[in-house]
């Protein structure tokens, strides 16, 4: 059959379901059949699913002429999506072409949901296309014989990449292809992406550079631009406005108002606690939206979530209050409206809830933002002009990730072994290992084989095996075990499941929050008031507690977002225009807050740079305002600190938000001094943030994830009560030990790098200070707190930094005596 | 680096080692060395780093070198598991230190008994010395004062500019005294002090009494 009989076969099934395939959808086609590989840009809803399923069909009907009477069985093609959620869809998308069509094609899902007797199903059969997620496809190569499976694979297609680049499962999904690159040479490998800022990029890290996939890529664009309108909620009455805050519950009214306007609404909080505390005001002040409410977010059963999203779909649910969990994927046609609760820190995923929305072509989607506290105000004005804009962020990809090369090695290792010198190559081939020596690469096979760069003779380490022909090898069973229930990038805090007395699974919630309950205590977890009843095994016993109980609400660690480089620029424009008459009505409802601002100090102009100080009984504060994200605000607290340490003996506890950051001292700080000594250049910028303490908690919890990632710590088996006596330990431990005796270890180092590169964002700090420098410095001494401070030295989350020495910060402290 | 103090009449001296010596009996008490753990956690796959066995052995050297003790009562936990290779380094440094040394089970010593009797080494459950109990698991006693171990105790402190510090401790009630663990690469449990509790707090160069809030 030739390009146009193929091509008329797709045409007639378009036809037959009265559509008429969009270009990029023809586009994509071509290049497929052409034997490219690609980059697809389109986002969710598009019909992106077809643009590349009906091309894999078509060159399987090219392949097989007599493709309506024999089939040729194994597997085909693999479907890789970050969401175990959206396999269902896929599936059914699938399906549908693959029978319309008579191809006679199955399609099948694997992912962490899969039941065991469909695995080994699968395994005896695969089906011909295969929907999956990175972790599952780890674990395929985990399994003895897995090449088999593979080496008649024609086409790798990544979903959703964007959520992907920029994550340690993305460098697991470029481990997974270099892999199959070698075991299925003919394999066309191609990513779907919504709009991020650096496309290009995600195509080049999903081939890998310089390859010869690469090459012979293309990256097509759907360009298909979607109306979206952005309405802040602004109440009549700014004087009620709270200063600080995060929950944005005094507008509570106005989004039961819109709630009942609109079809279906989804609710997007940033937090889950946030997501619980609201759910249960709205049913509180309105009853009557019992029943037709519901919640969603990543702590919540699957069973509960998947039920929430067919409710989505069925049209029986006026609201859904959610988080991220939400903000991917399925095509929830009946939502016309989307509130955002509390600043959404940056625009792709602001987009990307706004798109939520009206989904049918053409529509236009409408998303409501409500800012929590007045200062959020500014963001909502920001956010509008970057919905105008369309300005989008990079996803920064990660480089040499030791922690998950060294996974994915034991993940070889542990199925049918494997030999260095070809894997090296294969690695060398990635965008991640592209810039890995020589040295990196023994260490990492020192690493997993001997547990260290040297034998010693006591030493009974045992993990990988070399075998006499050099083949590297996991030989003991409970090694492999231990290894194959631990393995996948995304670490959470650890988490202990909530059941009832009588059974019947809630969700999860954090060992910390629970470790402060006691038996009777009462809190409220998925909407429901829960009365603990005891903590046995990793389990949390819970029956209902009387609707009159006095409750806290779960909370959750973690999950604070930080502002873009680009929302950041939009947020400093649109409080420059403060000073001018030329205002956006968020800022017009603010201007009795930047009355009481002007009151005590000011409203910076484009090329000023503020700084506040006042004494309060705390001690003495002093406030910075860069206007640059939390992320970059951490990291130059914990630079001016230090710097301002070398002065005098001095300790510090730093507070921050996305607006600026504070200083706090039991002693006075003299700002004329930190001027007149220049302490805002990027000058030593890396050499000053390392010998910063905060640099060293940073890495801390950065190591964490590596330590767990790279196989350091045991983590017990998931639900499951194993005797693990004797092999757990607290990773803050295991980073101190490895900070005092192997200061040199590359896991450790690379918690040091990901801290620099990923969390201080030093490129960017350097951009700051350059600004900074650049503008006026305006030091306004003032009485009181002043309404730009007040969310910041509110703040309890705190870090610190001294330049005392332990012995004499000691003797200034008490002791926390229980009273 | 240490700090002097006297219970029932009898001279005590704390070492931010997390050792204590009892002056008038020339004993080093110690507790929770958790000796063989790094090696235990490697012989099941976890690489950590080696250099860190050595440590413990060092620590002890230096609280023998500082006090020259006649003899040594470990309260407890001085292996961390099962045997492991570990065990050639303990014997090594029992030969070479000559001392008397006792031991007081605890939880975690779950090697044989035999196996510390062949290095001359006598372990009890627990061990009443004239008005003094030792033991592992914190216990209170009438007429007896305890040295006990196992919680491996620590404290958490306050100060100005919202200042916090979490630090291991003696921590001494009115008829027991808590030890730090001794070794290297244990966790610690952070305890709520009461009124009439004393703590003294360790770090790496010393030991500090603390004082309550409001006192």
């Amino acid at each position: 059959m030739n390009r146009q009989e193929l091509f008329d076969i797709a045409h007639g099934w378009f036809d037959s379901k009265g559509w008429i395939p969009f270009p990029f959808q023809i586009q994509t086609w071509n290049a497929f059949l052409q034997g490219k590989h690609g980059l697809l840009n389109a986002p969710t809803g598009s019909g992106k699913t077809y643009a590349l399923w009906i091309p894999i069909m078509l060159d399987y009907i090219k392949k097989n002429p007599n493709y309506k009477k024999k089939h040729t069985p194994g597997l085909k093609a693999i479907w890789i999506t970050p969401l175990r959620a959206l396999s269902i869809e896929i599936k059914q998308a699938a399906e549908r072409a693959a029978n319309d069509l008579e191809t006679g094609l199955t399609v099948g899902i694997r992912t962490g949901d899969t039941s065991t007797a469909e695995r080994s199903r699968q395994k005896t059969k695969m089906p011909d296309l295969l929907i999956t997620t990175p972790e599952s496809l780890q674990l395929m190569l985990a399994s003895k014989g897995y090449d088999k499976i593979f080496k008649d694979c024609t086409t790798m297609v990544i979903d959703e990449w964007h959520e992907l680049l920029g994550t340690k499962r993305g460098v697991q999904t470029e481990l997974g292809l270099s892999r199959l690159k070698a075991i299925a040479p003919k394999m066309r490998i191609w990513g779907i992406s919504a709009t991020i800022g650096n496309l290009n990029q995600a195509l080049e890290v999903l081939l890998g550079p310089e390859s010869d996939t690469f090459e012979n890529s293309i990256l097509i664009k759907a360009h298909i631009n979607k109306k979206i309108k952005v309405i802040s909620i602004i109440p009549e009455k700014m004087d009620t406005y709270p200063w600080r805050g995060h929950m944005g519950l005094h507008l509570i009214d106005e989004v039961a108002k819109i709630i009942k306007a609109s079809r279906t609404t989804l609710v997007f909080t940033n937090v889950r606690a946030q997501c619980e505390i609201w759910f249960q005001a709205l049913l509180e002040k309105y009853p009557e939206f019992a029943g037709d409410m519901a919640m969603h977010h990543g702590s919540i059963s699957r069973e509960t979530r998947q039920w929430v999203e067919q409710a989505i779909r069925d049209e029986q649910l006026k609201a859904v209050i959610c988080t991220s969990s939400l903000d991917l994927g399925v095509d929830f046609a009946p939502v016309e409206t989307v509130i955002q609760i509390g600043g959404p820190k940056g625009v792709a995923r602001f987009l990307q809830r706004a798109g939520r929305s009206g989904h049918r072509p053409g529509q236009e989607s409408v998303i409501y933002f409500l800012a929590t506290h007045a200062m959020e105000l500014i963001e909502a004005s920001a956010l509008k002009k970057a919905v105008k804009e369309t300005v989008v962020e990079d996803r920064v990809p990660y480089l040499n990730s030791w922690d998950v090369l060294v996974q994915y090695l034991v993940t070889l290792a542990v199925s049918d072994g494997f030999y260095p010198d070809t894997i090296y190559k294969e690695i060398k081939n990635t965008f991640c290992y592209q810039a890995m020596t020589e040295d990196n690469w023994a260490w990492v096979l020192n690493f997993i084989t001997k547990g260290s760069q040297s034998l010693e003779a006591y030493d009974e380490y045992k993990k990988v095996e070399i075998e006499e022909d050099g083949r590297f090898v996991v030989n003991s069973k409970t090694v492999a075990l231990r290894h194959r229930m631990q393995m996948g990038t995304i670490v959470g805090d650890a988490v202990m499941n909530v059941k009832f007395l009588g059974g019947g699974y809630i969700g999860s919630i954090e060992e910390w929050f629970v470790s402060k309950l006691h038996p009777g205590d009462v809190f409220i977890f998925a909407g429901r008031k829960l009365e603990l009843y005891r903590t046995k095994n990793m389990e949390v016993l819970v029956r209902k507690a009387s609707p009159s109980a006095k409750a806290q609400h779960a909370s959750w660690m973690g999950g604070r977002m930080t502002l873009s480089a680009q929302m950041s620029e939009l947020v400093r424009q649109e409080l420059y225009a403060a000073n001018t008459d030329v205002m956006s009505p968020e800022l017009r409802a603010l201007l009795p807050v930047f009355k009481r601002q002007r009151k005590e100090s000011i409203v910076p102009d484009a090329d000023e740079f503020l700084i506040e100080t006042f004494k309060t009984r705390e001690g003495y504060h002093t406030i910075f305002y860069p206007f640059e994200g939390r992320f970059v605000h951490e990291a130059l607290a914990s630079l001016m600190a230090y710097r301002i340490s070398l002065l005098m003996p001095i300790t510090f506890s730093l507070a921050y938000n996305d607006y600026g950051f504070e200083l706090l001292s039991d002693q006075y700080v003299d700002i004329q001094q930190v001027l007149d000594n220049n302490l805002f250049i990027p000058q030593y910028l890396h050499h000053d943030l390392q010998n910063s303490l905060n640099a060293t908690e940073m890495a801390r919890r950065k190591f964490r994830d590596i330590s767990v990632i790279a196989g350091l710590v045991f983590t017990g088996y998931p639900g499951k009560v194993v005797k693990t006596k004797h092999l757990q330990s607290g990773s803050q431990l295991i980073f101190e030990v490895f900070r005092d005796y192997e200061p040199d270890n590359l896991l450790l180092q690379q918690a040091y790098r990901e801290t620099f590169e990923h969390q201080l964002e030093e490129g960017r700090l350097i951009l700051a200070l350059e600004r900074i420098q650049s503008h006026k410095i305006r030091w306004m001494p003032c009485e009181k707190p002043t309404p730009f401070s007040f969310p910041i030295i509110t703040d309890r989350l705190r870090e610190k930094l001294s330049s005392e020495t332990l012995a004499e910060r000691i003797k200034k402290m008490t002791a926390n005596y229980m009273k | 680096m240490t700090l002097q103090i006297e219970i029932n009449n009898q001279v005590f001296v704390l070492h931010n080692t997390g050792a204590l010596y009892w002056v008038e009996k020339r004993m080093l008490l110690i507790s929770d060395v958790h000796l063989g753990k790094i090696s235990h956690f490697r012989k099941h796959g976890l690489a950590l780093p080696i250099g860190a066995i050595f440590k413990n052995f060092s620590k002890l050297d230096k609280v023998i070198d500082h006090f020259s003790p006649e003899k040594i009562c470990f309260l407890g936990d001085l292996f961390h598991s099962s045997l492991n290779n570990e065990w050639h380094l303990f014997s090594d440094w029992v030969n070479r230190t000559e001392l008397s040394i006792i031991l007081v089970a605890g939880n975690h010593d779950v090697i044989n008994p035999e196996k510390y009797n062949d290095l001359n080494i006598k372990v009890v459950s627990e061990w009443v010395i004239e008005n003094f109990l030792l033991i592992h698991d914190p216990k209170v006693r009438d007429g007896l004062f305890t040295f006990s171990g196992h919680i491996h105790p620590s404290v958490r402190l306050i100060g100005k500019g919202r200042q916090f510090l979490k630090l291991s401790c003696f921590f001494r009630s009115s008829n027991q005294m808590i030890l730090p663990a001794f070794g290297e690469f244990t966790g610690t449990y952070v305890m709520q002090p009461k009124d009439d509790d004393v703590v003294y707090v360790v770090t790496k160069e010393d030991i500090i009494m603390m004082k309550a809030d409001g006192k």
